[in-house]
């Protein structure tokens, strides 16, 4: 069974209310979370800070509800693309676990699917979809890894932000069929996550299937965390395990005794 | 001699009711309400989200505790789907923010007699 992650938590100064989002995350079930660092990318050049050290923000992390282990926080960068030109790979985004980009035209969602070197292609929920979303580039985005975020904390605050929020998710489930789909909080406030399963149920709103919609707060985000973690080698990335190795005669004395004649003859 | 005769059976999750367990959570922990009071905030959330056939559907406050804010509400199992994506996207009780969090979910009322994730 896949863990469950939110991958979108504000960034704010104040670190007191980090601590209780994340300290509310860790006691609702998520193993992972990520700090978003939203920056809008402009014509003249906003520098990318390197995000603040998680260890600065906690002495011990809060525990997992259920799991007994340390809930693992992420920095994750935000970029607001209003201009292809704008996104270009520099070395600041090494400092971040995950990058994702909010397109903001057709053209720029185009080029986010297809080229850009990110993990999360950001749908905006705060006003109507300003384009429709096209088969090709969601596919092209399907086959690289990229994921589509939808985040649920406006469609808490406000009713037409809930309408407009459930209105794009349906129509990219209606090209990209449910696959590559994240669901994560956007929370700024504690009382703005809801918990892993309740999600997996709000998905079912959004037009998701069952499977996919837990997919959408488990397996997927897992996903994409190995995706990001793709993006600093060179091909790929492999864990590896200690596996405790039987002894080989035990296994023998265990066959069958026809086996076991049979082998001797040979 | 006959063959063997197979008989199909399909078995369904045939329960007609969904048991959830829910707390109501306040910024502020002292916020107090009533038994009628929480039931016109789960009308009310499944109004906005559903409009007024969401908000006629049938579901029953079977328990509910004043002073923790927690309660055990009955469903139709054919509308929880409805009824917990109303109460996650509940975000305020008048204009002051709160969260539904949901503690269990079952087709039987006798498993919200205990909670396995709260064993040491």
């Amino acid at each position: 069974m896949a863990v469950f992650a939110d991958l979108n938590i504000n960034y704010t100064d104040d670190k007191k209310q980090l601590r209780d989002i994340i300290e509310t995350a860790a006691h609702l079930g998520y193993s992972t979370v990520a700090i978003n660092h939203l920056i809008d990318l402009q014509p003249k050049k906003q520098e990318i800070r390197k995000p603040a050290s998680v260890d600065e923000l906690f002495r011990q992390l809060p525990v997992v509800q259920g799991k007994s282990r340390p809930i693992k926080v992420l920095n994750r960068l935000t970029l607001g693309v209003s201009d292809a030109s704008h996104f270009r790979p520099s070395a600041d985004l090494k400092y971040y676990d995950l990058v994702a980009v909010v397109p903001k035209t057709e053209k720029l969602f185009h080029a986010a699917c297809m080229t850009f070197d990110v993990d999360i292609i950001c749908i905006t929920v705060t006003e109507k979809q300003p384009f429709f979303f096209k088969r090709p580039p969601v596919n092209g985005a399907i086959d690289r890894g990229v994921f589509f975020e939808i985040t649920y904390t406006p469609a808490i605050k406000d009713s037409t932000m809930r309408r407009y929020t459930i209105s794009n998710a349906l129509s990219l489930m209606q090209t990209c069929k449910g696959k590559n789909v994240i669901i994560s909080s956007g929370a700024e406030k504690p009382l703005d996550l809801r918990g892993p399963y309740d999600i997996s149920n709000l998905g079912l709103v959004f037009g998701l299937s069952e499977g996919d919609a837990k997919a959408a707060v488990s397996t997927n985000c897992r996903a994409t965390l190995l995706h990001a973690e793709t993006r600093k080698t060179a091909l790929g990335v492999i864990h590896t395990i200690k596996k405790t190795q039987t002894v080989e005669e035990d296994q023998e004395q265990e066959a069958p005794a026809s086996k076991r004649a049979k082998t001797k003859h040979v | 001699e006959e063959p063997a005769s197979y008989e199909r059976l399909v078995l369904k999750n045939a329960s007609v009711y969904h048991y959830l367990r829910i707390s109501l959570v306040f910024q502020d922990s002292d916020k107090r309400l009533s038994e009628a009071q929480f039931k016109q905030l789960i009308i009310s959330a499944l109004r906005d989200l559903y409009g007024e056939i969401g908000a006629a559907f049938p579901f029953d406050v079977l328990k509910f505790e004043e002073n923790t804010l927690k309660a055990i509400i009955r469903v139709l199992s054919s509308g929880l789907v409805k009824l917990w994506s109303a109460l996650t996207l509940l975000g305020s009780y008048q204009n002051e923010p709160c969260a539904f969090r949901i503690i269990q979910v079952s087709p039987l009322l006798l498993a919200l007699s205990g909670n396995s994730r709260d064993f040491e």
